[in-house]
């Protein structure tokens, strides 16, 4: 609208028609997927991005296929078509496979999707870690989903209380459980690392703060909660692991374990995750209001605020799940506060929506359509959401049907629909063509009349005394007609869905191409010409607005001209720019990696180890976890850090930017920075449960363990690790004063360093003869040592990549990004260090 | 001025001071309380010192949020203020970060407010 | 010769709140009109929701402090709920109609404030203050000298031992009798996995957990049969975990006490006798505790007066000798995964001398 006065504009005139040609032939080759059976090498987001949707989307039509069989079970009391076991495990399998199969990846899928198309950017900055992620998910998810039919499945619940699951599951589910999820989990956190990347370093020249769209703010919050939320179920299950694989009693009360503990971790992760699954999904309806109102949202900065401030308070509710839990009233009651006031940022945000609505023209619409009925029936599961954070009235309702309805309210209504008017609404970006608009509105009527039968009972069941997850009930309860109207509804809903799938997958090359922006909507994302080049965007705007293409002149014209940057890829690179955080300033070419299969070996000899560790064969697993280390050291030796040909490139419009940046303007140094903060978190939830070992016990450190680990061995380990990184800040500094000699001792001493450094710390508990399978007091400790120790070593193999790379002259005193992103690991490192000592060493003294 | 609204000056992290604060706010009192039910309490069970310390906290992170918010204010308002602040210049760049840290700030003083009321209710660890 | 207070008639037990009824009347009306089907509509929801209170287990049928408490509390709010939603959905529906009466951003921008911000912010407040004061007396303790439960939720059944304010406890099993009108203190536990105690038409539930000590005040108004059940998933049989709940007159109460505190009675009958015989040899008594036997085991539950309780197989099979009889043929058909081996070997005669004798304890 009001462009700043020393923005670039694009030129006046047209460039030369062959010019144009040739650039688009340089640039479609340059962004060519690969045919055939290589067509699966492919790391492109379009690529990559439908197919995580389409799988997540297919774990989605299983989970649903679950609850049906769920449903005929119900329908009737005292039935017995699945019997009490097979009950549990379906009714396991379809929570967990809504919750971690389908609900986030989904969420991560469609933004790995649509983010770059709506910051003008030709890929997320790290298109192999999009493709790990993705080849994670298929196999950790596909795991899962076929131990059901074996009979093999969890069968804890999708909450998994030990010590239910650490002593009275003995089957192989439960650690399929800990270890499919936490592989996924891992895979979640690699795509929200590059989410935000590409949300804050990968936008449009221009885009200023004040201007990101909608969604990639949601995105950007979302993919930020998973870095706090993830990590606290990750190190829980680890807790799990230990116990249920070697018998350390985290969760045993008998030596000194506490149930308790692996709640607060659990929903540490997830009430937050609930809404880590509505901002995403909110997101799509902040997108459609404003196209089909024809005008700019209403009250963007308020949509701002209830993002990040839910992103924020939802961390403060997990409580609320453990109300009858016996915690002292006050707790509760802090957390019930916590609860209401999450409310208003969700307020806020459903006025937004209706303001903007009156303030517009509204276009009728199937999108529209699903965002009406999602907002109407999430509306409602807020509501019943105020009631059940109310820790009284939670006292009867928690555990119940009532719960369940709440549930589904919340999630279908604010997630579901949602994402089915994104299919509705984006659908035509795929291919170019539109989906059904009869289907669209048969499904629609089908799902709101089925889900609303399905679950408005379930309000009363539950009231009436049913508690969920039971396998069954006695007739004559007040459940039967209820249940029986429930098991209607679902199979209504479920053809819904059953329509709307259809609707996706029925053939459509008969079907015209719609026009360029179908719907008329002022976002970046509908740039592109139907059906759409893989390249993305043809030439990166320069943007002046909220709603460039409503706003500025000629926008489409002078894109699709290449009148703005990066118009043409003369060295038949893959390019993409990379711009600074507030004011979206250009600061580098970033190249971008191309098809590879390397990140799917990844992604399986990785999934190896996890999967080995089921069954516990530990020492195959271990060979695979060595094997994808070398897969991953081969794939970041080839495809990271590649010193370009020349120092800088043109861009276009009289810029000039360098292709190589190291350290903090680096996208890589992000990347490890981000990802270290979400393992530092994980470290931070083992920390806490030592604390909360000793808020429980009288006696902690336990009077038989006089002085744990001593204070000799975790200061000597403290000492060696500060000077390895001492030494590693050496190298760096040795490395861009170009000193081969310097640098090689500087990072050989830290390596060794390190290594004497790890064992020393596990020689603390080692050598006091700590004995971890007998009290949680050496347990813990144990498993801070190793942590730390584990540190270490990874540290060691950062020094070892960074002495390879100079050696083999990949790493330069200029192109040091490699040593760079290790001294940000050794932060990390060295931060871990201190603290394990310090609790470890340290807090026994204090007491 | 427009030194002052340069880039380098500008920082994200002024937007979540305030639910930061929250943050803190939050766990410093379920901790208090936790810890001196768990540990410290009276046979009574009476929390006095920890309704005590909760208050002490709250005037504390009201503090911090009323400064906090009002600087966002205060940047929102700078030179002629119009919402939405969507004009690609770094002025309205400026007022928006200011306007989103004011309304931030609000609401984590109601929901440090929130967490705070529950201090009257509550005079033991039951 | 049975104690007046034994036992209600079955069926009292079993449900006699049936949700069909009432619909009858109202589906046998006369020929439809245009306007009767939403008058029925509308009929039907007053039932649904009249008629979705009642039952044995129901939250919404209270017959204790908190229940009572809690149910007001949701009446209100759902009323309150009901009356939002209503005017959210008005106020985007007439938004979405209002085309001739287009709002400006600045007026838009109004409701953002209004809706949005301040009056979520006023009625959470309120209701908040609201839900406050309530806990207190939820989570309150008995006063000193109540009558104290300690309950044990076991892998699938409840251990129950009474500490009335004077002389020693008594352990019972599967079956709660409370005195009306008089606070109760539960002390909650599990030496397994966790559980959850409720008794949906008393009050609020509580968790059992291992390795901790849970608390739960429940306080009776009127005398009845009720139903609880555990309401934390525990394991393959869950579903399978239920009691009968009997509030009855404090002088009853107190009656029924003295007699559980009684051994069981010498089995005058010879198939009494015999069952009594066939119960030790078996090895039944390594897990049950018959006082007045030489049974003694800790396991499961105590039977001395299993005879006298309204349920089998924690209250899901009626007291009678056939249940009796399959409860202990075919224990793991009736509750998967239970820790009992069925003793379907025996033969049918031994069978039923043994529920004979189990009957007979009262």
């Amino acid at each position: 609208m009001n462009p700043a006065p020393n923005d670039p504009e694009p030129p006046a005139h047209t460039p030369p028609l062959e010019l144009q040609r040739a650039q688009e032939d340089r640039l479609r080759r340059a962004w060519q997927k690969p045919a055939g059976w290589r067509y699966w090498s492919a790391v492109n987001n379009t690529e990559v991005g439908v197919w995580y949707t389409a799988t997540a989307f297919l774990f989605f039509l299983f989970g649903g296929v679950l609850a049906l069989l769920i449903r005929i079970q119900l329908a009737v009391p005292d039935n017995d078509f699945l019997s009490a076991d097979r009950y549990n495990q379906v009714f396991t399998v379809h929570g967990s496979v809504m919750m971690f199969l389908f609900a986030i990846p989904v969420f991560e899928s469609i933004a790995v999707i649509f983010l770059p198309q709506m910051l003008g950017a030709r890929d997320l900055p790290f298109p192999r870690l999009s493709a790990f992620g993705y080849w994670c998910f298929v196999l950790g998810g596909i795991f899962l989903c076929g131990s059901i039919l074996f009979d093999a499945a969890p069968r804890g619940g999708w909450f998994m209380y030990p010590p239910l699951t650490s002593k009275y599951q003995p089957g192989v589910g439960a650690d399929m459980w800990l270890l499919g999820f936490s592989f996924i989990e891992i895979a979640a956190i690699a795509a929200a690392v590059e989410l935000i990347v590409g949300t804050l370093k990968c936008r449009p020249p221009g885009m200023r703060i004040n201007l990101i769209p909608l969604y990639c703010w949601y995105v950007l919050v979302a993919a930020a909660m998973v870095l706090f939320a993830f990590p606290p179920l990750i190190a829980g299950s680890m807790l799990l692991e230990l116990e249920r694989a070697f018998h350390w009693p985290f969760f045993d009360p008998v030596r000194g374990g506490d149930p308790l503990l692996w709640q607060h971790l659990f929903w540490l992760f997830g009430h937050p995750e609930v809404y880590i699954i509505f901002l995403p999904s909110i997101a799509i309806i902040a997108m459609i209001v404003p196209t089909f109102a024809q005008r700019p949202i209403v009250g963007y900065g308020w949509i701002v605020l209830a993002a990040v401030g839910t992103g924020f308070l939802s961390f403060g509710l997990w409580v609320h799940h453990m109300f009858t839990t016996g915690l002292p009233g006050i707790s509760l009651a802090l957390f019930s506060a916590a609860s209401e006031a999450v409310a208003i940022p969700t307020g806020v945000q459903i006025f937004c929506f209706i303001a903007t609505i009156a303030a517009g023209r509204m276009v009728r619409s199937v999108p529209m359509l699903y965002t009406l009925g999602g907002l109407a029936t999430f509306i409602l599961g807020g509501l019943t959401g105020v009631m059940v954070a109310l820790a009284s009235f939670d006292f009867q309702a928690h555990d119940t049907f009532f719960v369940v309805a709440h549930l589904h309210y919340v999630l279908i209504g604010g997630s579901v629909f949602p994402i089915i008017a994104g299919c509705y609404y984006f659908f035509p970006l795929l291919n170019g063509k539109k989906l059904s608009d009869r289907l669209g509105r048969i499904a629609f009527w089908l799902l709101l009349a089925g889900f609303n039968l399905t679950f408005l009972p379930m309000h009363f069941t539950g009231l009436r005394g049913m508690p969920r997850r039971v396998f069954t009930y006695p007739a004559g309860m007040g459940f039967d007609l209820l249940n029986l109207v429930s098991t209607i509804g679902a199979f209504l809903l479920g053809a819904g869905v059953a329509i709307v799938a259809w609707d996706i997958i029925r053939p459509k090359k008969r079907q015209p191409l719609v026009p360029r922006n179908p719907w008329r909507a002022g976002t970046l994302e509908w740039l592109p010409a139907m059906p759409p080049e893989s390249w993305g965007v043809r030439s990166i705007p320069e943007i002046d607005s909220r709603y460039p293409l409503w706003e500025q002149p000629n926008f489409v014209r002078d894109v699709d001209e290449g009148r703005f940057y990066l118009p043409d890829a003369e060295e038949g690179k893959r390019e993409t720019l990379v711009t600074s955080v507030i004011d979206a300033t250009p600061t580098q070419c970033l190249r971008l990696p191309g098809p590879s299969f390397v990140p799917a070996l990844a992604a399986v000899s990785l999934g190896g180890f996890f999967i080995l560790g089921t069954f516990y064969l530990w020492i195959p697993a271990l060979v695979s976890l060595v094997i994808a280390i070398g897969v991953i050291w081969r794939w970041l030796w080839n495809g990271t850090a590649v010193i370009p040909e020349k120092p800088e490139k043109e861009i276009g419009l009289g810029l000039t930017l360098p292709l190589y940046r190291s350290g903090p303007e680096s996208v890589g140094w992000w990347a490890v920075v981000i990802t270290m903060l979400a393992v530092f978190v994980a470290f931070v939830s083992l920390v806490f449960a030592y604390f909360f070992y000793w808020t429980i016990h009288d006696d902690f450190p336990p009077a038989g363990s006089q002085g744990g680990p001593g204070v000799f061995w975790p200061c000597l380990a403290a000492t060696l690790l500060l000077a390895a990184w001492a030494l590693t800040l050496l190298a760096r500094r040795a490395n861009r004063r170009d000193r081969a000699g310097v640098f090689s001792l500087a990072i050989i001493g830290a390596a060794l360093l390190a290594l004497a450094g790890g064992a020393a710390i596990l020689a603390g508990p080692w050598l006091t003869g700590l004995d971890p399978t007998s009290h949680v007091y050496p347990a813990i400790v144990w498993l801070l040592a190793l942590w730390t120790a584990l540190h270490a070593a990874t540290g060691v193999l950062f020094h070892a990549y960074c002495f390879a790379r100079r050696a083999a002259g990949r790493m330069t005193a200029r192109h040091d990004i490699d040593i760079q992103n290790a001294v940000a690991f050794w932060h990390f490192v060295i931060l871990t260090a201190v603290i394990t000592v310090a609790v470890i060493a340290g807090f026994p003294l204090v007491k | 001025m427009m030194k002052s609204l340069s880039e380098n000056r500008e920082s994200l992290w002024r937007l979540i001071v305030s639910p930061s604060v929250w943050a803190l706010h939050f766990l410093a009192s379920y901790v208090t309380a936790a810890i001196w039910c768990a540990k410290f309490a009276p046979a009574s069970g009476s929390i006095a010192p920890v309704r005590w310390l909760i208050a002490a906290y709250t005037v504390a992170a009201l503090l911090a949020i009323g400064w906090n918010g009002w600087n966002g204010y205060r940047r929102h308002r700078l030179g002629a203020a119009e919402l939405p602040h969507d004009a690609d210049t770094p002025e309205d760049r400026h007022r928006f970060l200011g306007f989103a840290t004011a309304l931030l700030a609000g609401l984590s003083a109601i929901a440090v407010i929130f967490a705070a009321m529950a201090v009257v209710y509550f005079q033991d660890c039951r | 010769m049975r104690p007046p207070h034994s036992r209600p008639p079955r069926k009292a037990y079993y449900g006699d709140a049936h949700p069909f009824r009432g619909l009858g009347q109202l589906a046998a009306g006369r020929r439809p009109t245009p306007l009767m089907y939403p008058a029925r509509a509308f009929l039907f929801l007053v039932w649904f929701a009249l008629a979705g209170c009642s039952g044995i287990q129901s939250s919404l049928a209270p017959a204790g402090d908190g229940a009572h408490r809690i149910a007001g509390l949701f009446w209100w709010m759902t009323g309150g709920a009901l009356l939002v939603w209503a005017l959210m959905i008005w106020l985007t529906y007439s938004a979405f109609r209002g085309r001739a009466s287009r709002q400006s951003p600045r007026l838009a921008r109004l409701y953002i404030i209004g809706g949005g911000a301040l009056f979520p912010t006023v009625v959470l407040a309120v209701l908040l203050i609201h839900g406050f004061r309530m806990m207190p007396p939820l989570l309150a303790s008995a006063p000193e000298g109540s009558l104290r439960i300690a309950v044990s939720g076991e892998q699938w059944w409840w251990r129950v031992r009474y500490h009335p304010p004077s002389g020693p406890p008594v352990e019972l099993a599967n079956e709660i009798r409370l005195p009306v009108g008089e606070p109760v203190e539960f002390e909650l536990g599990s030496p397994d996995v966790i559980h959850s105690f409720w008794i949906p038409s008393l009050g609020g539930k509580m968790d059992m957990i291992p390795g901790r000590r849970t608390r739960l005040t429940l306080r009776a108004t009127r005398t009845g049969t009720f139903r609880g059940q555990c309401a934390e998933y525990c394991g393959t049989s869950h579903a399978l975990m239920a009691f009968p709940v009997v509030v009855m007159e404090a002088a009853d109460f107190a009656r029924w006490l003295e007699g559980q505190r009684q051994p069981a009675a010498n089995p005058a009958e010879p198939l009494l006798a015999e069952g009594r015989d066939l119960f030790l040899m078996n090895g039944c008594a390594a897990c049950h505790a018959i006082r007045g036997t030489p049974a003694r085991g800790r396991i499961g539950p105590d039977l001395t007066h299993v005879g006298s309780r309204l349920s089998l197989g924690a209250g899901i099979l009626p007291n009678d000798p056939e249940a009796f009889v399959r409860w202990i043929a075919e224990t793991s058909r009736v509750k998967p995964g239970v820790l009992m081996p069925h003793f379907g070997m025996l033969p049918a005669a031994e069978l039923d001398a043994v529920a004979a004798y189990l009957e007979s304890l009262q």
